[in-house]
């Protein structure tokens, strides 16, 4: 391609893009729809731990410590989300499945102590409008042949 | 650092940490008007001691910290880790999780590419229209991953016995289809960037490392591929799945910065194909080897696992002692050799402090990975 | 009689005139009150009245409030349109969803900082400069035809000559700035400044030169009306696209702003301002450019002439010389979208090896097109 022709092209290839839907998601008016594999906050399902500790034993962080629970025998985990790194191999070893992943990433506290999560805490995951309630839609993003669009999954 | 003694005639620059195009390391510049006399790097301030880190770290445990020293290729280096494990313990793979492990590696080369586009393009004063673009198509990737493993870039989803899950449904149409849309989009950077005649006047004949230099010095990855060398380790010593892969070595002649961007560019094309390859022929069967989560290993085993990373070739050296821990892990980073490369270039080439971020991200350091 | 009797004498005194005459003084000025007020009013309107249009030319347009504004919206138009290209959204939230309060909202934010002044810098020069940086080109915008009859500084015939004697008292000020702040990094940025400038600013002269050599006359709104036939853009397109080039270079901006917005060296010249010294070296370069882009608008561009439709002239207004600015402005912002940064040497090298050869192959082919339509 001669000269005049290569400097004048970029202009033709990067005029379009004005014209597209943006990539930005404007939290938190908007949040994603994550996967079912989503690796955010835990849940605990205390009918279901046998306090076996293998998620304590196997955590590489050494975020999770068994505490005991007033109303219930025996230790259920308590997990640090101030050192833990969401790696799930808790719930790879939980034998019986009562450490599950939700896609929960609100974690902010104002004090370090209060990222510290009990067995009770980690057992009721909250409705994610009780923690962002200015939400007004939940998007995914979608691939067409040109680009990626975000679509509206559901509007709150 | 003792720094060495500063002569007279030169004026001593600290292109240092504080300094918005420098990345997290401080480099010592000798400048004499406009060129540049001596680069002295002084690596070093994202030293964690993952190598310390990892001796205290059983073998499954250490998947995690492993990949928290490369952050945009992370696939790469925890397939160096989880192999050499697998050698120390003497582990079996299935073929389907050495499939899945090809394809995350491949995914991962091409974001770690896209992401160093965006850096050198971003240190040519571009900071509209491609460098965004790539971060952009990264999230195409990093949904992909999401999708298949649950986390975006931190995935530990390499375990010593194979993958953690399977494929879930309907992946391997998303991976076609992403793939359709990220060869049209590079068709995109090719003429808007690559043969855009400023873009190619700030890179033409900039940094040139011939090829005995490059040999010397100890190059590797696309830096030894740019300057006609023909290594690569996926081809050399086959590792997961690249022996039933069908793939070319990308080799450029010329050795100057457009060199190095031209095979980056190719090798995403190639890893396009593979990953094409991999959605079409996955074999099936288990993805894992039942293996006890806390393994312990023979006394006195040494296992080396060498991996074509994205900026060039890891080597990962384990030790056992016989606990449920490794005595001693030793990691061979690519960035390391490189930025010797990067201090030698001065005396080798005409460098002028304006090209001095054009060659250093040609170059493609990351440094925590430089100082693990 | 010794100083301290006459000192007392003297407040003696002073407190009689209080006591006895001041009151006196007060109820006169009091009772002259209702006649003095609106003999100040009417004076005030008469001066308005009589001086109406040199006042809304200093202040409305081509003064204050349009460069100000000007500077606002490029700004804005600037952020908004860079995003889209980078698929983002550009400033959002400050002011309905398009951003357009955010420019206010960041001046308002320079305004408030902490002027940091380092112990070691020229404090002369150094809070001079950046006050310096803006007026001087403001000052060569004053001599610009907004209209046939709208011009805010009547040089006598010789303002061509002027704007560019001023436009070349521009690059000294960033030199000066470079060399108050008593920093490595500002030192190389002002010599580069200076590299810059004067590679670029022979160029532009010259063609400056061809159209009024053209056009017949030094004077600006000569040029303008020399125009009516057929805008100067197309005998001379040679220089026509040489001072477009070379305004993106005297105006720094990308692909050719190697002195600022560096990535080896912080940000040039301006590394040691902060707060509004800062706002002032911001608001300068939008100021230069649009300095040279009214220029450019005159003399090639037809400066306030409309098109003439079919040979009918369409009716000449301030609206169209606006119109022209704001597409050149779309342009030179599309341009920054998409060309990386050349090198200093290879600035250099364009201007002089590439522009200034072809201004005088210009001035040459308007010579002997001058020649040609004479004889």
């Amino acid at each position: 391609m001669s000269l005049l022709k290569k400097l004048v092209r970029p202009f033709f290839i990067v005029a379009p893009y004005v014209a597209r839907s943006s990539q930005t998601v404007k939290y938190p008016d908007e949040r994603l729809v994550f996967s079912e594999r989503f690796r955010g906050r835990h849940r605990l399902d205390l009918d279901k731990c046998i306090h076996c500790g293998l998620c304590a034993r196997i955590c590489p962080c050494a975020s999770i410590v068994l505490v005991p629970v007033e109303g219930r025998e025996g230790k259920y985990p308590q997990i640090d989300y101030g050192t833990c790194s969401l790696c799930g191999l808790c719930v790879d070893a939980c034998p019986r499945g009562a450490l599950t992943m939700t896609d929960f990433v609100e974690f902010s506290a104002y004090k370090r102590s209060d990222l510290v999560y009990s067995p009770e805490r980690l057992a009721e995951v909250p409705d994610i409008k009780e923690v962002l309630p200015m939400l007004k839609r939940r998007i995914r993003p979608v691939l067409t042949d040109k680009e990626m669009k975000y679509e509206v999954v559901e509007r709150l | 650092m003792t720094e060495p003694e500063i002569k007279p005639e030169v004026m001593r620059i600290s292109w240092g940490p504080q300094h918005p195009m420098s990345g997290q390391t401080r480099i010592l510049i000798d400048v004499d008007g406009e060129i540049v006399r001596r680069i002295i790097a002084d690596i070093g301030f994202t030293h964690r001691g993952i190598e310390k880190i990892l001796e205290n770290r059983t073998f499954i445990q250490g998947i995690v910290p492993i990949e928290r020293m490369v952050m945009a290729d992370t696939a790469n280096i925890a397939l160096g880790y989880v192999q050499a494990v697998e050698e120390a313990l003497g582990i079996e793979v299935p073929e389907r999780a050495k499939w899945i492990r090809s394809l995350i590696c491949e995914m991962g080369r091409i974001n770690s590419h896209l992401y160093a586009f965006g850096l050198q393009v971003e240190c040519t004063g571009y900071f509209p229209a491609v460098f965004l673009w790539t971060t952009v198509d990264r999230e195409v990737l990093l949904d992909l991953f999401e999708k298949l493993t649950g986390a975006r870039w931190s995935y530990s989803f390499f375990i010593p016995g194979g993958v953690r899950a399977d494929l879930p449904e309907g992946f391997r149409d998303e991976v076609k289809r992403a793939v359709k849309y990220l060869r049209r989009r590079f068709q995109d950077y090719w003429d808007a960037m690559v043969e855009n005649p400023l873009f190619e006047m700030r890179n033409r004949g900039v940094g040139v490392l011939s090829r005995e230099d490059a040999i010397r010095l100890g190059a590797t990855g696309p830096v030894l591929r740019g300057s006609g060398v023909d290594m690569d380790v996926r081809r050399d010593e086959p590792y997961a799945a690249y022996g039933d892969l069908d793939f070319k070595v990308i080799t450029e002649r010329e050795g100057d910065c457009l060199a190095r961007l031209k095979v980056r560019f190719h090798e995403i094309e190639q890893s396009l194909n593979i990953m094409e390859q991999i959605a079409d022929e996955i074999p099936g069967g288990p993805v894992r080897t039942k293996v006890s989560l806390f393994p312990r290993s023979k006394p006195g085993v040494e296992a080396l696992s060498r991996v074509e990373t994205a900026r060039g070739e890891l080597g990962v050296h384990i030790f056992t002692d016989g606990g449920m821990k490794p005595y001693r892990v030793k990691i061979n980073s690519p960035t390391l050799r490189n930025m010797y490369v990067f201090e030698r270039l001065a005396e080798l080439d005409r460098v002028l402090v304006a090209d001095l971020p054009v060659i250093l991200y040609s170059i493609d350091p990351w440094y925590l990975d430089c100082d693990r | 009689m010794d100083v301290v009797t006459l000192i007392w004498l003297y407040i003696l005194g002073l407190v009689r005139w209080l006591l006895k005459e001041a009151p006196l003084q007060v109820i006169n000025f009091v009772r002259s009150l209702p006649t003095l007020i609106p003999e100040l009013i009417r004076w005030l309107w008469d001066f308005i009245w009589f001086n109406f249009k040199p006042l809304a030319q200093i202040i409305v347009i081509p003064g204050l409030a349009f460069i100000l504004l000007f500077a606002m919206i490029v700004v804005w138009f600037e952020r908004k349109f860079l995003a889209r290209a980078m698929l983002r959204i550009g400033p959002y939230y400050c002011g309905k969803r398009s951003g357009w309060l955010q420019v206010i909202a960041d001046f308002l934010k320079l305004f408030f900082k902490e002027l940091v002044i380092p112990d070691d810098v020229e404090k002369a020069l150094f809070l001079a400069s950046p006050i310096l940086l803006p007026t001087i080109p403001a000052l060569a915008i004053t001599l610009i035809p907004f209209d046939s009859n709208w011009v805010l500084f009547d040089a006598g015939g010789l303002s061509l000559p002027i704007f560019l004697a001023i436009a070349g008292l521009a690059p000294v000020v960033p030199i000066f700035a470079g060399w108050a702040a008593n920093n490595k990094y500002t030192i190389i940025g002002s010599f580069r400044t200076a590299y810059l400038y004067v590679s670029g600013e022979i160029p532009l002269v010259i063609c400056a030169a061809a159209t009024a050599l053209l056009a017949g006359s030094l004077d600006l709104v000569d040029i303008v009306e020399a125009q009516r036939p057929l805008w100067f853009a197309v005998p001379q397109f040679i220089g026509f696209l040489v001072f477009f080039v070379g305004l993106i270079l005297e105006a720094e901006r990308t692909p050719f702003d190697v002195p600022t917005a560096e990535t080896e060296l912080v940000i040039g010249w301006r590394t040691e301002f902060s707060g509004i010294l800062f706002g002032f070296t911001m608001m300068a370069e939008y100021v230069v450019f649009l300095g040279w882009t009214l220029l450019f608008i005159t003399l090639y561009l037809g400066g306030y002439l409309g098109p003439s439709l079919f040979g009918v002239p369409l009716y000449d207004h301030i609206f169209w010389m606006l119109l022209k600015l704001a597409v050149i402005v779309v342009i030179v912002v599309l341009i920054r979208t998409v060309y990386p940064r050349l090198r200093l040497d290879q600035t250099l090298r364009l201007g002089w090896n590439y522009l200034m050869p072809l201004a005088l192959l210009n001035l040459f082919i308007t010579i002997i097109l001058k020649w040609g339509l004479m004889i």
